[in-house]
């Protein structure tokens, strides 16, 4: 530390290097907080079954094996399939869905437009009840012919009526002065949309981009309903799903008699199974990650 | 302007209103239509006459669905060549399986019932909600389409029969050649019980005393390495200290609250836990925590049990006939000489109810094309040997050898390549089943031995209707979980006290309610059973 003459402003600097220095301690240790679930889920799936049962689970395996990775890229195949289509589903469902709900979002927040808020109150008012679960499985099946169809995946995720008003939200943040300078320009609406409009909302884009991707990244329940096994390639998510419920299937399965029990590592092929499932966002996650803490704050200040 | 919105709300709620609407008519109209070609098809069956043998049939595709994921090693697919060869020169017809996953299959399997897809043979049975399904009209009559299936028929007695009918209707093939028992009971290891001079484990008495062995004589070995979760010391000691009977179909939570009396009265409901029974359960239980049978904090244990079995560090398992079956061959062969033993609950007082045959059942699907070839294709399944090994086993050579009538592996056998299965669990037949070399040989002496006195399922058809007493039965749940757990594994400190409390606790809950109606249900089904 350098020393100061003025007293008043060492006392000062002192008073900041310890606050600083109490502020990286704490997140630091923060930091190892949130670090240490996924050490420990590393290390146990690269543990034996055996001893996580014996021993439970370390943050250093103690009896090294890659038994679980082994079983779940048996057929490497389908984790590539599944890594492609989930890959597909998350960049086209991502890019559409904001197309989609960015325009919307504009559209209804546009004080020119005279039922804007009928509109939006019309889209909230379909999250209040659902048709239950048989309905909407035979209106997908039955009515819309998309059993088997990639599209009855990507489809339901487009237009979420959360994530419109969301997005109206933020828009309303814009000035509508900007609208109307353009018009007066002689610009038609498509183009304030896509040249004014748009640059303009980027944290919000990055934000619900995060979120649908997210979405459809972690998608499995409506590829479970829809996409039956004579699909080839189904999302990760539900094939690393198949392999633990397999898994645990077979091990308390009454009405399988017939076959012994095989040793499956259940527990650790969960712990690989996360791995495999959460690693590529992870990697991607500090790219996207300025925006996203500009987005949270969306609509914080701004009313 | 205003009526303009008017207009547009009005139109809006008329749009909504279709829309429900339309859901609910789309439903019923769906419904009529299967109901409309069930009896299109009942018509037809009884125009075309029995197809006589050299009578041209022409070539048809049938689904079989079945639960379990999709093999993918290219095995299924061979042995399918194989038995399409057999129906085809049988009934010029091909079978191929669609699979439903077991992820989150429950859901998954009755969306499919539900959708109306047309599948022709459908795995069913107690577990894969049945007679909910048959309500609904999923399943196809199969009284008139029995004929396709002569042997099969003639094999199920006029019993057998009755247990797979709604309503005077015949929705199910049951599996009622099929060998398995699924009682519970503990295993133990012989060895080490005659170290103690312990012959055998009959009761609880026995197997305390080989408890209290292991305790004194094995450092570092808990006697019993129990997961505080399981619940079946508890109806271990009704099933084998009482004639009671369980009533599964109640469900109490973590203790079975109520049982029918016995065999001789088995439309008879009580709660054995107010009975002198249960008091002397719980002090039992006290001493056997007391003397540290169990580790000490067993109720937050989740530890497998199973592999510290395995691993030596624990003395004793507990689960089922089926899982002993291959364990006690996978113990012979990893601790030789450890001699398994198996003390099954209802040995003690010959107290044992065999698996209802339609634990497993077929049905043919209520919108299947070709409903008279499916009876036809699961006649040949039931009746031809050869078809039966190559749907079950796989192909001969390839997945098994039988050596000295005993399934064996290929040499080069390897899971990965080679495994198959076709999850067949709805009609398979003992005349056709192997002994194989991964299972514990005498277990076939120890079916004889369940034989000799189990009686079979009287509550197979017995479905109970939860609705008048749902709030009450929640309620036991909650005090079963939360006192139930303490008692069963001697953790109260004063027993006597605790299950005067757990007595009144469960009074309050409406314990009495719940016996009363299941008396009332049990006296109706003891009608239906017996006025036949």
């Amino acid at each position: 530390m350098i020393e100061k003459n003025n007293k008043l402003s060492s006392k000062k600097d002192s008073g900041k290097v310890i606050m600083t220095a109490v502020s990286y301690v704490f997140i630091t240790f923060f930091t190892l907080a949130c670090l240490l679930p996924f050490i420990l889920m590393l290390s146990s799936s690269l543990t034996s079954e055996k001893s996580v049962i014996i021993n439970g689970f370390n943050l250093w395996p103690k009896e090294f094996s890659t038994l679980a990775y082994k079983i779940i890229f048996e057929n490497p195949k389908d984790i590539l399939g599944g890594y492609i289509v989930t890959i597909l589903l998350t960049t086209i469902g991502t890019a559409l869905g904001l197309w989609i709900i960015s325009m919307t979002g504009y559209a209804l927040q546009r004080k020119d437009f005279a039922w804007r808020n009928k509109i939006t109150y019309f889209f909230y008012f379909t999250t209040l009840f659902s048709g239950g679960l048989v309905p909407y499985y035979l209106l997908m099946t039955k009515y819309l012919g998309l059993k088997d169809n990639y599209l009855a995946i990507l489809l339901p995720g487009l237009m979420s009526p959360w994530l419109i008003i969301l997005m109206r939200n933020f828009m309303k943040s814009i000035p509508h002065s900007i609208t109307e300078s353009a018009k007066i320009d002689g610009a038609n609406d498509f183009q304030i949309y896509t040249k004014l409009i748009m640059p303009l909302a980027k944290p919000a884009l990055a934000t619900i981009g995060l979120f649908l991707a997210l979405q459809y990244w972690n998608e499995w329940y409506n590829a479970m309903l829809f996409l039956s096994p004579n699909v080839e390639h189904r999302p990760l998510q539900l094939y690393l799903y198949n392999v633990v419920t397999q898994a645990e299937s077979i091990k308390n399965s009454a009405a399988n008699s017939n076959v012994p029990p095989q040793d499956m590592p259940n527990e650790t092929i969960k712990m690989a199974v996360g791995i495999i499932a959460t690693g590529p966002v992870i990697i991607f996650y500090p790219f996207v990650q300025k925006y996203f803490i500009q987005g949270i704050t969306i609509g914080a200040v701004k009313g | 302007m205003k009526t303009r919105f008017k207009l547009l709300a009005l139109l809006m709620v008329l749009v909504l209103i279709m829309g429900i609407t339309g859901c609910v008519k789309s439903g019923e109209t769906s419904g009529t239509q299967g109901q409309m070609t069930e009896e299109n098809k009942s018509g037809d069956i009884s125009k075309t006459d029995s197809t006589e043998d050299g009578e041209e049939l022409e070539f048809v595709e049938l689904t079989f669905l079945m639960m379990g994921n999709v093999p993918t090693n290219g095995q299924l697919e061979l042995a399918m060549a194989e038995w399409n060869k057999i129906l085809e020169e049988e009934i010029n017809a091909h079978l191929k399986i669609e699979w439903v996953e077991w992820a989150d299959w429950l859901t998954k399997y009755n969306l499919l019932m539900a959708s109306g897809e047309p599948i022709d043979l459908i795995t069913s049975g107690d577990w894969l909600d049945m007679w909910p399904n048959a309500q609904k009209g999923a399943f196809m009559p199969l009284d008139d389409l029995l004929q396709y299936a002569p042997l099969t028929s003639a094999d199920i007695t006029a019993e057998e029969w009755e247990t797979c009918k709604l309503d005077d209707t015949t929705y199910f093939f049951p599996e009622q050649n099929y060998t398995q028992y699924v009682n519970h009971g503990f295993y133990y290891r012989g060895d080490w019980a005659k170290e103690f001079g312990i012959d055998k484990v009959t009761d609880y008495e026995s197997f305390g005393q080989y408890l209290q062995g292991v305790a004194d004589n094995k450092e570092g070995v808990v006697p019993w390495d129990a997961n505080g979760s399981k619940f079946d010391l508890y109806d271990g000691w009704i099933i084998s200290e009482t004639d009671s009977l369980e009533l599964l179909m109640v469900p109490t939570g973590y203790h079975k609250a109520v049982w029918a009396e016995s065999k001789e009265n088995k439309y008879t409901a009580y709660s054995p836990i107010f009975n002198d029974t249960f008091m002397e359960f719980a002090k039992t239980m006290q001493e056997w925590g007391d003397a540290g049978y169990w580790r000490e904090d067993v109720l937050n244990f989740k530890g497998d049990t199973r592999e510290l079995f395995k691993a030596g560090q624990s003395g004793a398992d507990q689960h089922h006939t089926q899982t002993y079956r291959g364990l006690r061959w996978e113990m012979d062969n990893l601790i030789p000489g450890s001699e398994i033993g198996f003390y099954p609950f209802g040995s003690t007082r010959k107290n044992l109810t065999q698996l209802s045959i339609i634990h497993g059942a077929t049905a043919i699907g209520a919108n299947s094309q070709n409903p008279e070839r499916a009876v036809m294709a699961y006649e040949i399944l039931r009746q031809n040997e050869e078809f039966y090994r190559l749907f079950v086993y796989g192909r001969e050579g390839v997945q098994y050898e039988i050596v000295d009538g005993v399934k064996t592996r290929p040499e080069g056998y390897n899971d990965a390549d080679h495994e198959f299965y076709t999850d067949f669990w709805s009609g398979r037949e003992d005349k056709f089943e192997l002994p194989t070399d991964t299972e514990y040989a005498g277990i076939y002496d120890l079916w004889a031995e369940f034989d000799s006195y189990a009686i079979p399922d009287p509550y197979s058809r017995f479905i109970f209707d939860r609705t008048p007493v749902e709030a009450e039965l929640a309620a036991i749940s909650d005090v079963t979980s939360a006192l139930g757990p303490a008692i069963t594994y001697g953790k109260t400190g004063d027993p006597e006290a605790a299950v005067v409390e757990y007595r009144e606790k469960l009074k309050k809950a409406g314990i009495d309610k719940v016996l009363e109606e299941v008396q009332r249900q049990l006296d109706d089904y003891k009608v239906m059973v017996e006025g036949k």
